[in-house]
Order: C-alpha cells, then sequence, then structure tokens
C-alpha cells in the first residue's frame, strides 16, 4: 500500500486538467487557468494526457454529449469537475485531487467502464456522435469516412471504413479523411466545431458550426456593467487572445507573459503599470525575427478581416491586440470614460457572424497548422454570436 | 589530454544507462524549474516536477485507440531510450569508453537516423489524424535537419582524418574544434534539439495539433517516450565534448568531470532555448535548410579539409 500512495501523492501536485469552454464561460476558463498556474497543474493538450476534465460553463446537448465521449476518453485515474462559479474554484479543485487519489474509487471506476468496452460493437453508430469527439480518431469520430464509395464491400478495420480517394491540390488522388476539430481541443474558440476534409494534413473543405451552452442566460450581471469594468473587460479579452495565439506559435515565454498579464487584470490588480507591461510585451514580439519569419505570409483575407478587402498579416493582428491593450490599460487609471463598448454589442456579434462565415473560404487548401492560427487569428467570439442567434429567432 | 582513451570492460555498460537517465532527469528538473519561473511559481516545485510527472505516468492507465497498431506503436515508444543508450556506447568518459569502434561517428549518425523511423511510427500507432500528421511533420523536419547534421558530424573527422572518436578527441590537443568549425556546431547543435523533438523543432508534438505524436499516448508509454527525448537530447548533448569541445580536456578537474561538466553545461543550453524562441514551422525550414544551412555545413568541410590537408 504504501508505494501506491506515495505515488498518488507525488501524483496529485502536478494534475493535467482538460479544459472544456462552454460558449460565453470565457471568464470561468480563466480564472480555473489561473488557478491550475498557482498550483502547479497545467493544461492537457488531448484527453490521453488528462487526469481530469473541468467543463466551464453549462453546455448544451450536443456540446454536453462531446464532453461525455470526451471524458470516455480520459485514461483514468481520473475525474471530472463541472465550473460555474468562481468562489468555489479551489475546494472544487481540492475535491477532485481528493477524488483522484482515492486509489478504491478509481478501481471501481476503472472496473466499471471495462465492461462496455470489452463488449465493443464492431459497427458502432457513428452518427450519433458523429463530429463531436475530440480528434483523436476513435470510431465515433472517424465517423463515415466516405461512405458513397461502397464502403459496404471493404474491409473494416476496427468497424472504420476506409477512407475515400480525391485529387489533391497537386493532381494526385488522395485519401480524404473527414476529421472534426474541436469542440475539445487546446486554445481553440469555446463551441467551434469545423467539419473537415483532410487528405494528408490539407484542409479540403470545412464547414463551421457552434455548439452552444445551455440556454439560461445569466447576462444580468453583465449589463450593469461600467465602462471602466467594460476596458478591463477588453483588456482581459486581447490578452487571452494574445496568449492563444503565442501558444499556437510554441512561444512559451511570451505566451506565460500574455498569460500573466490577463491574470492580473482578472484579479482586479491596479492597472498603472499594465500599459507599461503591455507594451514591453508588445516590442518583444515585434522584435522576435524567428516569429516574424514563422508567420509570415499568414494573412487573414476577405470579410475575416475588420477593415473591408484589405489583408490583415496574423503578426499585425497580434500586435496590435497588444498595442490596443496597453492603450486601453494606459486610459484606465486616468479615470476618463471610455468609448462604451455596450453600444458595440451588436456589432461585435455582427464581426462574430463575419468571421465565422469566413472560415470555410480562410481554410480551404491550409495546412493544420497554417488553419490554427489563422482561426486564432480571427479572436471568433462565440459568446457573442450566441446574441446574435438569439435576437434572430425572437 | 593526457592519456589515451582505452576500451573498458562491458561490464560498466550498465552503468551507462543510469548516467543517461541522470542527464535526463536533470533536463528535465531544469525544463520543469525554468516553467516554474516564467510562470511565477517557486523554482524548486518546478524542479521537482519531473518526479510528480513519473509518479502520475506510472499510475496512469494506458488508453488504447481503436485499430492502433499496438506492436508498432509499442515499438516507437520504446525504442528512443534504447537508441540513446546506443548513442552514449562511443562517447569516451574522459579516458575511457565502452565501445571504441574505428566508425564511432557513423555509428552515432546511424542512430539518430533510427529516430526517424521511432518517431514516425508513435504517430502512426495511434491511428489517429493528428498524432500521424505529427509523424509526418517530424520526418519532414528529419528531410530538412538531417544532411546538415551528417556534414556537421564528418567535419571534426575530416579534421582528425578518423571516424574513431576517440581520434577526433586526441585531434583537439591544441585547438578545441568548437573554435574553428562553428558553423558545423551550431548545425551539429540545432540537429540536436530536431532529432529530440524539441523547442523550437517540436512541431511534431505541436500545441496546434493537441500534441501530435503524443496526442493519444498514455501511462507508461508516455513516460517512455518523455523520458526518450530527454534522453536523446541528453546524448546529443554528450556526443558535442568529444567532438567539438575537446572531450574531458580542461584545467584542474579530471577528465571524466569535465566531460560531465561540459555535458551538463551544453543541455543546460539545450532545455534552456525551449523557452526563447518560437517553433520553426517545418515548411519554412526546409526551405533555410537546404538553401542556406546546407550549403554553409558544405563550405565548413571544404575549409575544414583544406587546412586539414595543408597542415
Amino acid at each position: 500500500m504504501g508505494v501506491t500512495s506515495v505515488l498518488a501523492r507525488w501524483a496529485s501536485t502536478s494534475v493535467r486538467v482538460l479544459v472544456v469552454e462552454v460558449p460565453g464561460s470565457d471568464e470561468s476558463r480563466m480564472l480555473l487557468e489561473a488557478e491550475l498556474g498557482r498550483r502547479g497543474w497545467s493544461v492537457a493538450l488531448s484527453p490521453a494526457d488528462a487526469d481530469l476534465l473541468a467543463v466551464c460553463g453549462i453546455p448544451g446537448d450536443e456540446l454536453r454529449a462531446a464532453c461525455d465521449l470526451v471524458w470516455n476518453q480520459l485514461p483514468g485515474p481520473r475525474t471530472r469537475v463541472s465550473v460555474t462559479t468562481a468562489a468555489a474554484l479551489p475546494a472544487l479543485l481540492d475535491g477532485a485531487v481528493a477524488h483522484l487519489v482515492d486509489d478504491s474509487r478509481q478501481r471501481e471506476d476503472a472496473r466499471a467502464r471495462s465492461q462496455p468496452v470489452a463488449a465493443e460493437d464492431p459497427t458502432p453508430d457513428a452518427g450519433e456522435h458523429e463530429g463531436m469527439s475530440h480528434e483523436d480518431m476513435d470510431h465515433e469520430d472517424m465517423d463515415h469516412g466516405d461512405m458513397d464509395h461502397g464502403a459496404m464491400d471493404m474491409p473494416m478495420p476496427g468497424g472504420i471504413p476506409l477512407a475515400g480517394g480525391g485529387d489533391d491540390r497537386d493532381g494526385l488522388e488522395m485519401d480524404m479523411l473527414n476529421v472534426p476539430l474541436g469542440p475539445v481541443l487546446p486554445h481553440w474558440p469555446a463551441g467551434l466545431v469545423v467539419d473537415c476534409v483532410l487528405q494528408g494534413d490539407v484542409i479540403v473543405s470545412a464547414k463551421a458550426r457552434i455548439l452552444q451552452a445551455a440556454s439560461a442566460p445569466t447576462e444580468a450581471s453583465e449589463q450593469a456593467m461600467t465602462d471602466v469594468v467594460d476596458a478591463r473587460r477588453r483588456i482581459i479579452r486581447l490578452c487571452d487572445q494574445a496568449s492563444q495565439l503565442l501558444a499556437l506559435a510554441g512561444w512559451q515565454a511570451a505566451e506565460q507573459n500574455a498569460r500573466r498579464l490577463r491574470d492580473d487584470s482578472l484579479r482586479g490588480a491596479d492597472l498603472t503599470d499594465h500599459g507599461a507591461a503591455l507594451d514591453r510585451l508588445r516590442r518583444r514580439v515585434e522584435r522576435s525575427t524567428l516569429l516574424r519569419w514563422s508567420l509570415k505570409g499568414l494573412k487573414l483575407t476577405g470579410s475575416a478581416t475588420r477593415d473591408d478587402g484589405a489583408d490583415l498579416s496574423i503578426r499585425h493582428r497580434l500586435i496590435g491586440w497588444l498595442r490596443e491593450a496597453a492603450e486601453l490599460a494606459g486610459t484606465i487609471p486616468g479615470g476618463g470614460p471610455i468609448a462604451a463598448h455596450d453600444a458595440n454589442r451588436a456589432q461585435e456579434a455582427q464581426e462574430a457572424q463575419d468571421a465565422l462565415d469566413a472560415l470555410p473560404d480562410l481554410l480551404r487548401g491550409t495546412d493544420l497548422g497554417t488553419a490554427r492560427l489563422l482561426i486564432a487569428g480571427l479572436g471568433l467570439d462565440t459568446a457573442a454570436l450566441r446574441e446574435t442567434h438569439e435576437h434572430s429567432h425572437d | 589530454m593526457t592519456e589515451p582513451i582505452v576500451q573498458v570492460s562491458p561490464a560498466w555498460a550498465v552503468l551507462a544507462p543510469l548516467a543517461l537517465l541522470l542527464f535526463a532527469l536533470a533536463g528535465a528538473g531544469l525544463n520543469g524549474a525554468l516553467v516554474a519561473r516564467s510562470a511565477g511559481r517557486p523554482v524548486r516545485s518546478g524542479a521537482g516536477a519531473p518526479f510528480a510527472q513519473v509518479a502520475r505516468l506510472l499510475r496512469q492507465r494506458r488508453q488504447v485507440t481503436v485499430a492502433a497498431d499496438v506492436l508498432l506503436w509499442r515499438i516507437g515508444a520504446g525504442g528512443l531510450l534504447v537508441v540513446a543508450i546506443l548513442k552514449i556506447l562511443v562517447i569516451p568518459l574522459g579516458p575511457w569508453t565502452l565501445a571504441d569502434l574505428d566508425v564511432g561517428v557513423v555509428w552515432f549518425n546511424t542512430m539518430d537516423v533510427m529516430i526517424w523511423a521511432l518517431f514516425w511510427l508513435i504517430g502512426w500507432g495511434a491511428n489517429s489524424a493528428h498524432a500521424l500528421v505529427g509523424g509526418y511533420r517530424f520526418l519532414s523536419l528529419a528531410v530538412s535537419y538531417e544532411l546538415p547534421l551528417m556534414f556537421a558530424l564528418i567535419t571534426p573527422a575530416v579534421a582528425a582524418r578518423s571516424l574513431r572518436v576517440g581520434d577526433v578527441v586526441a585531434a583537439q590537443h591544441d585547438l578545441w574544434f568548437v573554435i574553428w568549425m562553428p558553423v558545423a556546431f551550431v548545425i551539429f547543435c540545432g540537429s540536436v534539439i530536431a532529432f529530440s523533438s524539441w523547442g523550437p523543432f517540436a512541431t511534431g508534438a505541436g500545441r496546434d495539433i493537441a500534441g501530435g505524436f503524443l496526442a493519444d499516448v498514455s501511462g507508461v508509454d508516455r513516460l517512455l517516450i518523455l523520458t526518450g527525448r530527454y534522453a536523446v537530447l541528453a546524448a546529443g548533448a554528450a556526443f558535442a565534448v568529444p567532438l567539438f569541445l575537446g572531450g574531458g580536456a580542461g584545467p584542474l578537474l579530471p577528465d571524466w568531470l569535465w566531460t560531465i561538466v561540459k555535458t551538463a553545461l551544453v543541455l543546460a543550453a539545450f532545455v534552456a532555448i525551449r523557452h526563447r524562441v518560437p517553433t520553426i514551422r517545418p515548411d519554412r525550414f526546409a526551405e533555410v535548410a537546404w538553401i542556406i544551412v546546407l550549403p554553409a555545413a558544405l563550405l565548413q568541410v571544404l575549409v575544414v579539409a583544406i587546412i586539414a590537408v595543408g597542415s
């Protein structure tokens, strides 16, 4: 018993957490990430790497089904929490650790789940889960590949129909694979699913959709916020977007820098020095020749940009975010009123909708890495989208 | 550079993996400490992170994906550590070496070519899109770094007129090779970081593809792969010492200790670079590797060959 309990205790100091963000719950996600940082835990990149599944917000039916599917892919010992309020966060995570180190309960969990897996159905009802799972190609997300291909006569290893062929961009025939990206991916807009057809790692075609939160709008408190708070929210959001983009660009130090600035604003820290710190980060990003070279040629085109028609490079977008955040932070201590963001809410929603509509064209012909950077560069606010949907449904 | 390199009894070989694992652990600890520092946490807790990670992965069950190629997957996962151990066999520790091969430099090169297969197999085995993309990203990176690496490895051998690692060390009696073949040294270091899929070259395990070839590995397999990555990084750092940094040469300390100190310093530099720079996209890198790095490596060999023939 001694060894296992020692192992469990050591393991519990570095829990890896798979974070699922429900649209509109970005604040819970950020608070969770900040708390993870304080504990020295880290965010998992995939279910196989995770001990804890943390769902931020209350997901709608589709998103909940996706979470359940991902939950099945956690190797275990595993536990899951639902993060809805900031107040109980430390206690919630403490409870999760207690559950993780509890060997008898984990053994029970393993026994319970080993039964259905053993009796695995070789012909899964893929349609039911289609497009909801995480990226790894379980039979569920391999979905119906190209069934029009007379797949019934073909060998189906593990119940997966073989991929069909198609001409690639060089005119060679290459397998086409249907892979849904999202909704559970690190550094990915909340609730977004992009159903891609891949040839190699090149996206042939893509369709974007949003898995919504449960329809229980609790936006009342938001409406009452003052201009200054609104500006702070904007800073937080800009820092968050910048850190996501930097993470995808693989620049860990700068990412953490942006993240720390975000968490400071989130905590309500004094923003006097913030403008200077953000400015330093911006200069650092601007100066990096490696980043410039690495992001070279990545542009948001067409209707994806705010400035109509003009292409906008991802790098300039990133620098623009940091500059805007620095300027906003600089104005707050002065106490002057910021141009109210509330008035722009409808506009924000329109921008988000435009960005979403532009996604398929933007992604066609790009490789996965480029696509991820472009999507991060869009700064898609899926929560704003939800508001337009609600308005349009009214 | 007092005594010639001697081959010791194979019985000492049991110590080699142990030393390598200690280096791997030290590398992981340094990485953890650097992560903790940039996140504003106490450095000490970060340095202990590898132990927590090992405990965690030992407790974790293996998750197998549907229709996974389990055999090849496991070969890939376990192979990295094996390759790293085979690599260090030819590296002299001060005056002693386990295998004084007359083609020691080629031996090292052979082992790093095996890494091509291993990372690709890890990506292939999982039967999942992101993992496979990760595996192929590594291959495209390998196509870029391998030829420059070969020429960087051959440069000291040309100067020493021998492929035996002991001879290369002896040839640096007067002047370390790093001084007059800096280009080869830099290319060698870059390639070591690349074949360890580390830092700016870690695109195969990138965040944008959910961990790439690591996306679906869990439990002991993941532990083996992560340890293996640090081990090949450490083996590469150790090989820089006899090749470019004069082997065990140095004042005051005994030769074997100098070898260890130099290895540790090179390894620390390799680990630290991860925190300083963004990743380099493999498609971008191919261009630079073939148009700038490869000619630079050839030029370096040419210059060294002319000097070696002239002297």
